[in-house]
């Protein structure tokens, strides 16, 4: 395949009337004559006769890729650019809830302890009897939970022992229903689910 | 240099100073140099629990405050020459105590004994954190119910946050005594297991007792049950104190009981 690129210069005419156009292009000869001609309209013997003897360059009813103005691509570049800094924010916001600076802590939470974290806390381990977490954001805790939780996220998951007291977005759980397996509570059209992740859970160490 | 263990509960009445004067009479019996010392400033009563409460003359502040010496202090157990005890005062208070005070006595028993067991105060107040303060190990005695857990629970974690050990970034040894185990009660789930207490604390094992009616008794006579050969519960503070003098003894399991003769016949075809 050989490939040849020009840039050139491009009239366009429809035609009506054969010797408006004949006239036209005698008294302009020396403008057109290095220009493509596209015509739009039934090309007359007359006509076909004229371009051949003038040997103007030509094309019949074809149609030209229209090329937009450099205000209207300035325009639109804008808009884009504004469409894809609204789909950022939203992301933004959304990730900003779904993963918030998470924290892993692998410690014992023993009675008397206080724990607040901003973010997100993945917890691989027990939070004891007389004990409080409170997370703003979402929470994992993957050994048993008998102290006490608040939890702001979009989710959490836990099990919990019936001693806990677990708070939800300011709702208070009912933990019977979380017991003894691994559960994903979450606040959906104003009510809180719990799905059970697993019947029965195993980490793996 | 001696080895600091504070003897710990968070509630009281779970059997902290028997256990404390059990282990202190039983590191002795292993040839060790031992000192016994009654933290609990206006409640002694580890003096009477060795039988030693006709013999005290001065106490651990009168030491501090350099009114006695600490070899005038120090009194020596009948039952073994190489145990000694240092009483508490019982008149005082525990606001009496500092952090200066207690560093300097500590530095001095450290040179003389080879292990220096702290009987704690019940509760987590100053008294406890001066208790804690700088011990190298904890020993944690809970019984198999739920308030003696939680409390045992909050006591540890003010070890980890006030201890000097922590603060200079080291740890310090935390072992759990499980005492007055009912195996009838824990076979019928009305008490904790021992696997279940485990869970809970997250520490090591150091040991479990057996509830044994003998121990009032050897209360009362100031002989503590650990020289009692045919005690369930003097026996398993003997094999507490070989393990904490570095040896190895297999624990036995007190959490099962022993059929009788129809129950192994059926054992066998099982």
């Amino acid at each position: 395949m050989r490939n040849k690129q020009y840039s050139v210069k491009v009239f366009e005419t429809t035609l009506t009337d054969d010797n408006q156009f004949i006239s036209f292009f005698n008294t302009n000869y020396k403008l057109f004559k290095d220009y493509l001609i596209v015509i739009h309209g039934d090309l007359s013997p007359q006509i076909l006769a004229f371009l051949q003897e003038k040997k103007l360059h030509y094309l019949n009813n074809a149609i030209l890729p229209k090329n937009q103005g450099r205000k209207a691509l300035e325009e639109q570049i804008a808009v884009q650019q504004e469409q894809t800094q609204q789909v950022e924010q939203e992301l933004l916001k959304l990730s900003d809830r779904l993963q918030n600076n998470l924290t892993v802590k692998d410690t014992l939470i023993r009675s008397g302890h206080d724990i607040k974290v901003d973010g997100d806390l993945l917890l691989l381990n027990r939070v004891n009897s007389g004990a409080t977490l409170h997370v703003e954001g979402n929470l994992i805790v993957t050994q048993l939970v008998e102290g006490a939780i608040r939890c702001y996220g979009n989710f959490m998951m836990l099990k919990a022992s019936p001693k806990a007291n677990i708070v939800f977005h300011d709702v208070i759980v009912d933990n019977v229903l979380l017991k003894e397996r691994l559960n994903r509570v979450e606040l959906k059209d104003n009510e809180i689910r719990i799905t059970p992740v697993l019947k029965e859970t195993t980490w793996v160490m | 240099m001696g080895n600091v263990i504070a003897v710990i509960s968070g509630k009281g009445g779970v059997g902290k100073t028997t256990t404390t004067a059990n282990i202190g009479l039983g590191i002795a019996m292993n040839g060790k140099r031992c000192v016994v010392v009654d933290f609990d400033i206006g409640q002694r009563n580890l003096d009477m629990i060795l039988g030693l409460e006709n013999r005290v003359v001065y106490d651990i502040i009168q030491v501090m405050d350099e009114e006695a010496t600490l070899s005038q202090a120090l009194i020596k157990s009948k039952m073994n020459d190489k145990l000694y005890f240092l009483a508490a005062s019982q008149t005082k208070d525990k606001t009496v105590l500092s952090s200066e005070k207690i560093s300097k006595l500590i530095v001095t028993l450290r040179e003389d004994f080879d292990y220096i067991i702290l009987d704690a105060p019940a509760g987590i107040e100053s008294g406890y954190e001066h208790t804690i303060e700088f011990a190298d190990a904890a020993i944690i005695v809970v019984n198999p119910e739920v308030s003696s857990i939680r409390d045992a629970d909050r006591a540890i974690g003010i070890l980890d946050s006030k201890s000097q050990r922590v603060k200079d970034g080291a740890e310090v040894a935390k072992y759990l005594i499980i005492n007055r185990i009912d195996a009838k009660m824990v076979q019928s789930g009305e008490m904790l297991s021992s696997d279940d207490i485990l869970d809970i604390l997250g520490i090591n094992l150091l040991g479990k007792v057996p509830e044994d009616r003998g121990i009032i008794d050897a209360s009362n006579q100031g002989k503590p049950i650990i020289l009692n050969p045919s005690s369930a519960a003097g026996q398993a503070y003997k094999r507490i104190a070989s393990r904490l003098c570095g040896e190895d003894v297999d624990m036995p399991e007190l959490e099962i009981v022993q059929g009788g003769f129809l129950q192994k016949i059926k054992g066998i075809f099982k």
